[in-house]
Order: structure tokens, then C-alpha cells, then sequence
């Protein structure tokens, strides 16, 4: 964008102006998306949950009770902001914002489409954890301010939530970090080429022969000593395809859910047990900033499991058209583009249909959930992600000694690297679930006991 | 106390009662297969409600919702909301014989009615004047459908009575009423149970309502163009046949015709709500116009019915009770009140055709018939002012009964009514002229 607008207005003004303007309209557009996904998720979540219930949902207003979502807008605008007496008018006012701001700060970083990328921050994935964690004070300043016993009750169990599942999501992206080599999102849906499980190891053998829509150039790993590669190029070489990709997958997945306060996490608001939590005080636009904050955290965390795991905007036929040069690379990002968003709405149709599935844990399932489960399998999986990237990567000498691989072709290692991968996260999982279930040893109390 | 290692159930006993522990053996390795299998389920419904509806009880899946103001759920037969009141298609005839059954049982007793009078005899007849239900305070709880002897009231499918307007909610007769085929259409196999003893028992209450009196408000003006139809219909008949009663056939014909126009006339008028028979001027017009008409041909009418042969016993003996009636009025006559003519006239409207067209054989008939005119001709004679309605109210009686004498049904019971009903007008209206003249 920056060069865009120095490209069409550079000698006009100075270049800090132009900067300053281009990423004003980045953040516009960029938050004007979200937002538009915000009001298309709301109508989705009630309108499929509806058809997961043997009903129909809003349907009146507008075709399809597409306007739905505005006419709620409407109505939230027009209520009484309340503010109880004893609240703390303040930390009352803040919390909304508090908790929005780090939200949409996420957005920052993610890259929506091939070159589509408001920022590259090469510790993306460390920022977004960041910031992320930012909004449970936002939530503890909303319960605390109220003044509310179930405003506050909802506070302590949203901040132990979340500062519960931000340990097994974090270990989960640790899986990418030790993958990728580095803490940039930008970088991921690039490595993410390929083929299914093989990545982007089969590779061309002749050059000259290899055609640009199947094959393309590929920069391999950081720190890898190997030159850029000619490889069999589908956009489909998804990290969740590997084993290790697969359980970061869902763990973070899990995480993440916890994270967005949806079913079956949703202990914070839990309104058949603590009227609506933390937001109980609140009405009108405050509510709603809140509810805004929800949905654009949960698109965030979708846009971010899809950029990890995913591929990103990474799909069948971006490389080809990319290749073509030309015009053709704006196609290929607008494909990407949409390949990304695609997959965010998938993941929040899966959490739609979690949540029409599933009742809500309680507080004492939700940690055992998240510490006896979680995050013993990230912890595994971080090692299997290492075996990974040493399996593929290393050479003779980083191993120093103990196995040499360097005969090997690069899909033979990856293969090996699958393989030993998925023993170990199979037997790991299989392992930690068996002793999870294992019931507790019953002890009578030998007082009680009787003779017979 | 260790209980693992047996295969099956170990009892303990402790101080609280027995303790069971079952060994259920190694269990599967739960890794989420009730959570898929409950996905499944999930999925399975948001697929089949995307493409199809929840149709009969035993389907699991599709949408269940009902549209309510564009999509109606069929109602079941029994289900009742508000009673309404049944009348017959054809006649108008209502089944209720106003016997307060439903009044009694009401529990928050929210029906009002009057019972219909006769208004030429003050007797209480088997139909209802009036009849309120406050369905505001209705509790449906459908006791006097059940209670009607009569199948007149019957528990109604229709709920939507929401309003502002409080007293709105308080229906009236001709709100109430609703011809037999709806009821039917609601709750046919109902209907059906009751179908043959409702109409019998309406037959038979139908013979005791002089002439529109139970007949739903709504049906009267059609009930009375269709019995002029009727009149109209039959009246050309015989012209043909019986080419020596040819003036006879020309006044009958007039008269019909006359009274047709009267009743379209009467159609013609918007009828409100609370237009009943006795009070229908155009009627009544009508009628006197009819029974002037039948006045005036009655003298040919009788002198030319000699070659017939017939012998109603029953219709001689209404025909000289009439004629005697008549006789007593013309003696008394002087000025007559006009309300005592009509109800003798209205029978008159759809007998006079049938009358000329016949040939009244029987002698005595004959011979009543025209003492009856005589009797008529003296009233007419004697009391200027009176002669208008005294006359009429005379030749009601003959008129009315001689049609069935020439209708081949010598027993008709129902003739033999009419012309006993006849001589009873006949008789009332003497008696009214006699009251008229006290008063004066």
C-alpha cells in the first residue's frame, strides 16, 4: 500500500505523511473485514444453530434474515447504558475497550491473502500471544468494575480459563515455531506448499521439463543449507496433513475455543448458572463491544489456527497462477485470499456445530481437560515436532555422529520423519488418554466396614 | 477391601447398607468417539433441516418450526375453542329448541338466551330469539356442546379473537351461527355420529315454528326468495292443463308474480342484522298483496273445482273449522288491528299458486271455502276500515288448506297442520279485533 500511494503521490507529499496515510487505510480495510465477518458470523451462528435445532432462525428481517444482525446494531445503539451505582464508573467504561483493543490488534499480523499482509513482524506468532492475553484484564476489569457478585464470579473463572488454555495453546504453536523456524506468520503458508504429508519435498528432477503451474520454486527451510528447490507445488502441503501438524492442530483448535469463550467452554458467561458472567452489568453499545470483541477474537483465532495449520491462504492453484506472472499475481491473491477465508469459515462452522453438540464443562472438567490432557500432548508433540525438523533438516554433522541421513533423498527423510512422528504422537496420545480415564483407586473407609 | 481384581459383583457391607461394585471388565479407550457420535447426530439434523420439514412424529430430523400466520398446523377434530350454533343449509332452520340445557351447565355461565315466541299465539315455540355467549369469559370447556340434546351447539376451531374492543367479545346469535356443512367440514367424522338424530330431531321441531321463527337471521331473506322461486315455479304449471281455469290462473299467476317482486324487493334491501320475519315490511307487503290476489280469484276457484273427487276428512274439518273462525270474525269484525293480519297472511304467499292450479274436489271443502269467503265478503262489508286486514285474515284459512286437499296425499299431516295452524291464526285474529274494540 505504502508503495502504491508514493507511487501516485510521492512527490506531492512528505514520505512520513504517506506512510502514516497508507497504513490508515490498511487498518481501515482491515478492520472494516473483520467487522464485515463479524455481522455475517452472528447471522451464521443463529441461523445454523437454529438448523442444528430443527428450527430456522432469524428469517425476517431482510432476505433470509441477512439485515438481522443490523437491526440488532439498531437496537443496541438505542438502549440506556446502565452503569450500576457502586460501580467503578471507569474500569466500568475501560473494560469494553480494554478488551476489544487487544482483538483487534491481533488482526495486525495475519497474513490474509499471497502479499496481503497489513504487517510483517518477524515475532508474530510471540506478538499475538501477547496481545491476546491482554484482553482477559479487560474481562477481570469488567467483573471487578461492576460490582456485580456474578459479574465477578464470571470474571475469575473467564481469567483462570483463560490463563489455563493459554499454556496448551501456546505449546501447541511452539509446534509451528520449531517447524517453521521462526516466530513470523508471514513465512507459513509459504512453507506450507506442496503435497499432502510430503510437503514440498518431491522435486523436479529436470528443470527444463518441470511445468510453472505444478512446480514451483521453493526456499526451504531457515537456516537450512539447502538451495531454493524446484518442487511439486498443490497448495496442499498443510502441516495438519503430518502427525505433528495434525495434533498441534487440535490442541490449538481446543485452546483456542477455551480462548474464545465458546461451547463448550463458554464457564465465563455461562448464563443459566451466572446470568450473562462478566457482562452482566453491561448494556447497550458496551454489550455490544464486548460481543463484538468476542466474535473478531474468535475470527482471529480462526485466522490464525488456519495461517498455522492450515496453510493459510495456501491452496490448489495460488503457486500456478502466481507463476504466470503478470496480472495473474493479483488473481492468485485474491484466490488466496478467499482459500484463507474459506477456512476460517469452516472453523467457525465447526464451533457452531460444537456448540449446537456439546454442553458446557464444568469448571473442575475444564482444567483437568486443559492440564492433564492438553497440555501433556502439546509437550509431546513439541518433541515430535523437533524429530521432525531434524529428521528433514539436519545433516550428518548436526547430528554429530549419531545417525546420518545426508544419502537420503529429501522426500525419503520426510517420509522417515512421518513415520517416527506419528509413532511416537500415536503412542503419546494413546498413552495420556488410558491414564486420564484410568478410574480413581476407591478406598473404603475401613471403619465403616462390617464383618460380614 | 479390594475389589478390582474379582470379575464380578462384590458386595460390602458397611454401616450405611451394602455396597455393590461391578467390574465391568478393561473399558475402551474413550478418545472421543461419544463426542463424534454426537456430532453425527448434530450433523444429521442440520442437513436434513436444510432440506426438509418435520412432518408426521415418528421422523426425527427436519425443521420443526411452523410459520404460524402462513403455515397452519391442521387441527385435530376434537380440538374446541368457543361454541358456535348450527343451522341447516337448506332452510336456515336452527337446531337449537332453546331448552336452556346449556345455560344450566355453563360453569362461568356466559350463555344468555330467549327463547322464541309465536307471535300470534304468545306460546313458546322450540327456537331460540336470542342467544348470547361471552366468549371473553368462555372457559371452553366444552359442557354444553355436550350437554345439547339437540346437536344445536357445537365447539368451534376458530382461536384468533384477539381485539381490543372488550364488550366485542360478547356474540350474538347471528354471530354465532353456522350452517350444519361447516361444522361438518371441521369434524366430519363427529358430524357423522350425530348426523341422523340431529336432523331427525330438527324435523320434528321444525313443524312446531310457525313460519320463519328459527330460521338463522342470516338465511331468512334467502329462505323467502327461494320459497317465492318456489311459488313462481309451480304457479304456470296447470295453465296448460287445465285450460278451463284460465282466469283462476291469471289472478294466481299475478299474485305469484306480485310476490315475487315483493320478495325481491325485500332482497333488495341490505338486511341488517336485526331484520326478523314478523318485522320485514316488504315482506309482509308481500304477503298481504298475495293474500288479496288469492282473494280475488277464490270465488272462480271453488266454482270450478266440481269434477274432482277427493276426500280429505282432515282438511274438510280445518276447512270448516276455518270457515266457522272466519265467520266468528266477520260477526265481531269492526276495526281490526293491522298486526293481526300479517301472520295469518304469510301462508298465503306460497299457497295461493298451488290453490289455483288445483282442483279442489271435495265438497265440504268447497262448501267451507266459500262459506269462509263469505264469511270474508260480510267482514269486508260490515267494517269499512277493518275490511283490509279483517278479510285476508278469513281467507288465510282456505286458502292454506285447500292445496293439500288437492295434492293427492290425503293423510299429509303436515297439511292437516298448516290448516289447523290456520284456523288458529283465524281465531287469534278475531280474538285481537275483539281486544281492538275494547280498547276503543
Amino acid at each position: 500500500m505504502t508503495d502504491i500511494l508514493r507511487s501516485w503521490i510521492g512527490s506531492a507529499l512528505p514520505d512520513w505523511l504517506i506512510v502514516l496515510i497508507a497504513y490508515l487505510i490498511v487498518t481501515t480495510i482491515v478492520l472494516f473485514y473483520a467487522v464485515g465477518n463479524f455481522i455475517l458470523m452472528v447471522w451464521a451462528e443463529r441461523r445454523i444453530v437454529a438448523r442444528m435445532q430443527d428450527r430456522l432462525g432469524p428469517n425476517r428481517v431482510g432476505p433470509a434474515g441477512l439485515l438481522q444482525p443490523i437491526a440488532d446494531a439498531v437496537k443496541m445503539f438505542t438502549k440506556e447504558d446502565i452503569v450500576p451505582r457502586n460501580a467503578d464508573r471507569w474500569v466500568h467504561l475501560l473494560a469494553p475497550v480494554v478488551s476489544l483493543a487487544p482483538v483487534a490488534m491481533m488482526l495486525a499480523v495475519i497474513p490474509w491473502g499471497r502479499g496481503w499482509e497489513p504487517i510483517d513482524l518477524n515475532v508474530a506468532l510471540l506478538y499475538i500471544v501477547a496481545v491476546s492475553a491482554v484482553s482477559g484484564v479487560g474481562l477481570m476489569m469488567a467483573g471487578w468494575g461492576s460490582n456485580n457478585k456474578f459479574a465477578l464470579l464470571g470474571a475469575m473463572r473467564a481469567v483462570a480459563q483463560l490463563v489455563s488454555y493459554e499454556i496448551p495453546a501456546v505449546t501447541a504453536l511452539l509446534t509451528v515455531v520449531v517447524l517453521a523456524g521462526g516466530m513470523s506468520l508471514l513465512n507459513l503458508p509459504h512453507l506450507q506448499a506442496g503435497v499432502p504429508i510430503m510437503g514440498a519435498t518431491i522435486l523436479c528432477n529436470d528443470p527444463a521439463g518441470c511445468s510453472p503451474l505444478l512446480y514451483t520454486t521453493i526456499t526451504s527451510f531457515p537456516g537450512s543449507p539447502n538451495e531454493p528447490v524446484q518442487a511439486l507445488d498443490l497448495g496442499l502441503g498443510w502441516w495438519v496433513f503430518t502427525p505433528v501438524g495434525l495434533l498441534g492442530f487440535v490442541v490449538f483448535f481446543i485452546a483456542a475455543l477455551a480462548e474464545g469463550e465458546r461451547t463448550p467452554f463458554d464457564i465465563p458467561e455461562a448464563d443459566s448458572e451466572i446470568v450473562a458472567g462478566y457482562m452482566t452489568e453491561y448494556s447497550g453499545m458496551k454489550f455490544a463491544t464486548f460481543y463484538i470483541a468476542q466474535y473478531i477474537l474468535n475470527f482471529a483465532l480462526a485466522a490464525l489456527a488456519a495461517t498455522a495449520f492450515l496453510g493459510g491462504w495456501q491452496g490448489p492453484g495460488v503457486a500456478a497462477l502466481a507463476n504466470m506472472g503478470g496480472p495473474w499475481v493479483h488473481a492468485a491473491a485474491a484466490l488466496s485470499a478467499f482459500y484463507l477465508l474459506a477456512k476460517i469459515w469452516i472453523l467457525f462452522f465447526v464451533m457452531i456445530w460444537l456448540r449446537g453438540a456439546f454442553p458446557r464443562l464444568r469448571v473442575d472438567q475444564l482444567m483437568d481437560f486443559a492440564w492433564k490432557l492438553l497440555l501433556p500432548l502439546a509437550l509431546v508433540n513439541i518433541l515430535s515436532a523437533s524429530l521432525m525438523v531434524s529428521i528433514t533438516q539436519w545433516t550428518g554433522a548436526q547430528w554429530s555422529g549419531v545417525v546420518n541421513l545426508d544419502g537420503f533423498a529429501s522426500w525419503q527423510r520426510q517420509l522417515i520423519a512421518v513415520i517416527v512422528t506419528a509413532i511416537i504422537n500415536i503412542a503419546a496420545t494413546y498413552w495420556i488418554l488410558s491414564i486420564n480415564q484410568r478410574p480413581a483407586e476407591q478406598e473404603w473407609d475401613e471403619e465403616l466396614v462390617v464383618a460380614p | 477391601m479390594i475389589t478390582e481384581t474379582e470379575p464380578e459383583t462384590t458386595e460390602t457391607q458397611t454401616t450405611r447398607g451394602k455396597v455393590y461394585v461391578i467390574d465391568r471388565g478393561r473399558p475402551k479407550l474413550r478418545a472421543g468417539q461419544g463426542l463424534l457420535t454426537g456430532l453425527d447426530v448434530v450433523f444429521r439434523h442440520f442437513r436434513d433441516a436444510l432440506t426438509r420439514k418435520l412432518e408426521k412424529p415418528s421422523q426425527q430430523t427436519g425443521v420443526f418450526t411452523v410459520q404460524y400466520p402462513e403455515e397452519r398446523l391442521k387441527l385435530p377434530e376434537a380440538f374446541r375453542n368457543f361454541p358456535i350454533l348450527l343451522y341447516d343449509d337448506e332452510t336456515g332452520h336452527e337446531l337449537c329448541t332453546s331448552c336452556f340445557q346449556c345455560q344450566r351447565i355453563c360453569p362461568p355461565q356466559v350463555i344468555h338466551m330467549t327463547q322464541a315466541r309465536d307471535p300470534a299465539t304468545g306460546k313458546a315455540v322450540p327456537a331460540v330469539a336470542e342467544f348470547l355467549i361471552e366468549y371473553d369469559a368462555c372457559m371452553s370447556c366444552g359442557l354444553c356442546a355436550e350437554v345439547c340434546p339437540f346437536d344445536a351447539i357445537k365447539m368451534d376451531h376458530e382461536f384468533e379473537f384477539s381485539t381490543d374492543v372488550h364488550g366485542g367479545l360478547t356474540i350474538n346469535k347471528a354471530g354465532l351461527n353456522r350452517p350444519i356443512s361447516y361444522y361438518e367440514k371441521i369434524a366430519p367424522t363427529f358430524w357423522a355420529e350425530v348426523k341422523d338424530g340431529a336432523m331427525k330431531k330438527l324435523q320434528g321441531n321444525m313443524k312446531r315454528r310457525p313460519d320463519l321463527i328459527g330460521v338463522a337471521p342470516q338465511m331468512i331473506d334467502t329462505i323467502k326468495a327461494k320459497r317465492a322461486e318456489v311459488a313462481v315455479a309451480q304457479a304456470p304449471a296447470p295453465a296448460p292443463s287445465a285450460p278451463d281455469s284460465a282466469p283462476t290462473d291469471k289472478a294466481a299467476r299475478l299474485a305469484a308474480i306480485r310476490a315475487k317482486a315483493a320478495a325481491k324487493e325485500a332482497d333488495a334491501q341490505p338486511a341488517p342484522s336485526d331484520d326478523s320475519a314478523p318485522t320485514d315490511k316488504a315482506a309482509r307487503l308481500a304477503a298481504i298483496r298475495a293474500a288479496n290476489a288469492a282473494r280475488k280469484d277464490e270465488a272462480a276457484n271453488v266454482a270450478q273445482t266440481s269434477d274432482t273427487t277427493s276426500d280429505d276428512k282432515a282438511a274438510r274439518l280445518a276447512a270448516i273449522r276455518a270457515a266457522n273462525a272466519a265467520k266468528k270474525a266477520a260477526a265481531e269484525g269492526a276495526p281490526a288491528s293491522a298486526s293481526a293480519a300479517p301472520p295469518a297472511h304469510t301462508a298465503p304467499t306460497s299457497d295461493t299458486p298451488p290453490a289455483a292450479s288445483s282442483t279442489p274436489d271435495d265438497k265440504a271443502a268447497r262448501l267451507a271455502a266459500i262459506r269462509a269467503a263469505n264469511a270474508a265478503k260480510k267482514a269486508a262489508a260490515e267494517g269499512a276500515p277493518a275490511s283490509a286486514s279483517a278479510a285476508p285474515a278469513a281467507h288465510a284459512a282456505p286458502t292454506s288448506d285447500t292445496p293439500p286437499a288437492a295434492s293427492s296425499t290425503p293423510d299429509d299431516k303436515a297439511a292437516r297442520l298448516a290448516a289447523i295452524r290456520a284456523a288458529n291464526a283465524a281465531k287469534k285474529a278475531a280474538a285481537q279485533k275483539q281486544d281492538g274494540n275494547d280498547d276503543q
